[in-house]
């Protein structure tokens, strides 16, 4: 076979494209943005597809021969890149970690749900909804152990209200490992979310107890409080050194002035061109 | 008295700039003797090394002036020029003003400069730019902002205010008490 057959039968290695490709080799993709030819794809789909995908491929391929290889037993391997495109990290909460290992299953449930006693649809949660547990009943019977003079009402609902508060302390918890997670993948390492909020609530103390009307010059102190020192200002002095005022002295101006400053009148060489 | 901090120089001499530019270094480098500005009291007093080394003995409550006063920093941290930095904004001063005979009085009294007293000026003078004000006879009254460029005072009316008014030597009559 001479060459001009083998050309006829293969189509060529390398590809055009008006815009190239972005590639992410690490998960062997290619990101074509270049626009579809419409009447193509419109008159004969699929070769046209078949067309593009190959082209596609091809360059990806020929990015693939780029790479730097290492020959092993297996064969010649390439050297895959480290991943380009950012992917949303898994950021599970502690209930679907749990779910997970227990294996529990989401199913969808319905918004509604049908009251028999009442006949009627209500939210499965929330205003009006069903799961109040009985603290809208209009007779609750007093178990045969509790104190008959106990108010059942009250306590059904004082029994919901810590249950909303536990709930809400699971809810900090689970945003502060979140964020516990979101310093450790930036690299913070040890700062811990705690200590962090510990300071920043410190600082809030400070400034909180200079807001009254003596700056807290007369407020009661606790018992080991420690006194609180201000930022000290501390000036050069006087008679300082020479050189180094001078020349500090200089910095400042050619920061106020501009280093080249004012040597050419910008103004009076227009003029004087001008007049010219 | 204490050295300026930076961030009370740079407030300084941006002032300063107004009026006598890259003139500066000639107030911070001089050959003659080595001179410092000293914050005391709020205001900015330059002073030779020698003068400074006398004052250092006496107490902070007992000093009440030394050197020249170039101003004072006001409550809000901005500076204020003195009619006492005078002597050396009018030796260094990049643009003039010289007003006549007949208005020296005015301005003198603390008004601002009109067309109608306008004797010489700088050319080239931009707008808002710090000018000192001189007599006829280049006897340096006190200083201002321009409020036009020299090409458009030749347009302006007789009345129109050719440069704002901002410190003259009646001070030193008026402010006596405040000003050093």
């Amino acid at each position: 076979m001479d060459d001009t057959t083998q050309k006829s039968k293969y189509k060529p290695v390398t590809v055009e494209k008006p815009i190239p490709l972005q590639y992410d080799l690490a998960i062997l993709a290619g990101f074509d943005t270049n626009a579809l030819d419409e009447s193509r794809l419109k008159n004969d789909a699929d070769t046209y597809l078949e067309e593009y995908t190959r082209d596609g491929t091809q360059l990806i391929i020929n990015q693939i021969f780029k790479l730097p290889v290492t020959s092993s037993d297996l064969g010649v391997m390439a050297e895959l890149p480290d991943l380009v495109t950012v992917l949303p990290r898994e950021k599970p909460v502690r209930w679907e970690k749990f779910a997970k290992i227990k294996g529990v299953q989401h199913r969808k449930k319905s918004k509604m749900i049908y009251d028999e006693a009442t006949g009627e649809w209500v939210p499965r949660w929330g205003y009006k909804g069903t799961n109040d547990d009985g603290a809208n009943d209009w007779l609750i019977p007093v178990p045969d152990n509790a104190d008959p003079f106990e108010d059942q009402f009250t306590k059904k609902r004082e029994v919901k209200k810590e249950r909303i508060t536990k709930n809400e302390a699971r809810h900090r918890r689970n945003v502060e490992e979140a964020e516990i997670a979101l310093n450790q993948s930036k690299g913070v390492n040890d700062v811990n979310t705690r200590s962090l909020r510990r300071t920043e609530l410190q600082k809030q103390i400070i400034i909180s107890k200079t807001a009254t009307a003596s700056m807290g010059k007369f407020d009661k102190h606790l018992e080991g409080e420690p006194k609180l020192k201000g930022v000290k200002r501390k000036f050069e002095p006087i008679i300082g050194d020479v050189k180094k005022e001078k020349e500090s002295s200089l910095n400042i101006l050619n920061k106020v002035v501009g280093k080249k400053g004012d040597i050419v009148n910008v103004r009076k060489a227009i003029a004087k061109r001008d007049q010219k | 008295m204490r050295q300026l901090t930076e961030d009370e120089t740079k407030v300084f001499f941006e002032k300063l700039a107004k009026y006598i530019g890259r003139n500066i270094v000639h107030l911070i480098d001089r050959s003659d003797e080595t001179y410092y500005f000293r914050l005391h009291n709020d205001k900015v007093y330059y002073m030779s090394e020698s003068l400074m080394k006398q004052a250092i003995s006496v107490g902070r409550d007992q000093l009440i002036s030394l050197g020249v006063c170039f101003g004072k920093f006001t409550k809000s941290k901005k500076f204020k020029l003195h009619i006492t930095a005078l002597d050396y904004l009018a030796q260094y001063a990049k643009y003039k003003v010289w007003i006549k005979p007949n208005g020296e009085n005015t301005f003198l009294y603390g008004n601002n400069v009109l067309k109608a007293h306008l004797g010489r000026i700088t050319d080239d003078t931009p707008e808002h730019q710090g000018v000192v004000i001189y007599s006829m006879s280049d006897i340096p009254l006190g200083f201002g902002v321009t409020a036009r460029s020299t090409v458009e005072t030749r347009k302006l009316q007789p009345t129109d205010i050719v440069a704002f008014h901002q410190a003259d030597i009646g001070e030193y009559l008026r402010e006596q008490d405040t000003l050093f």
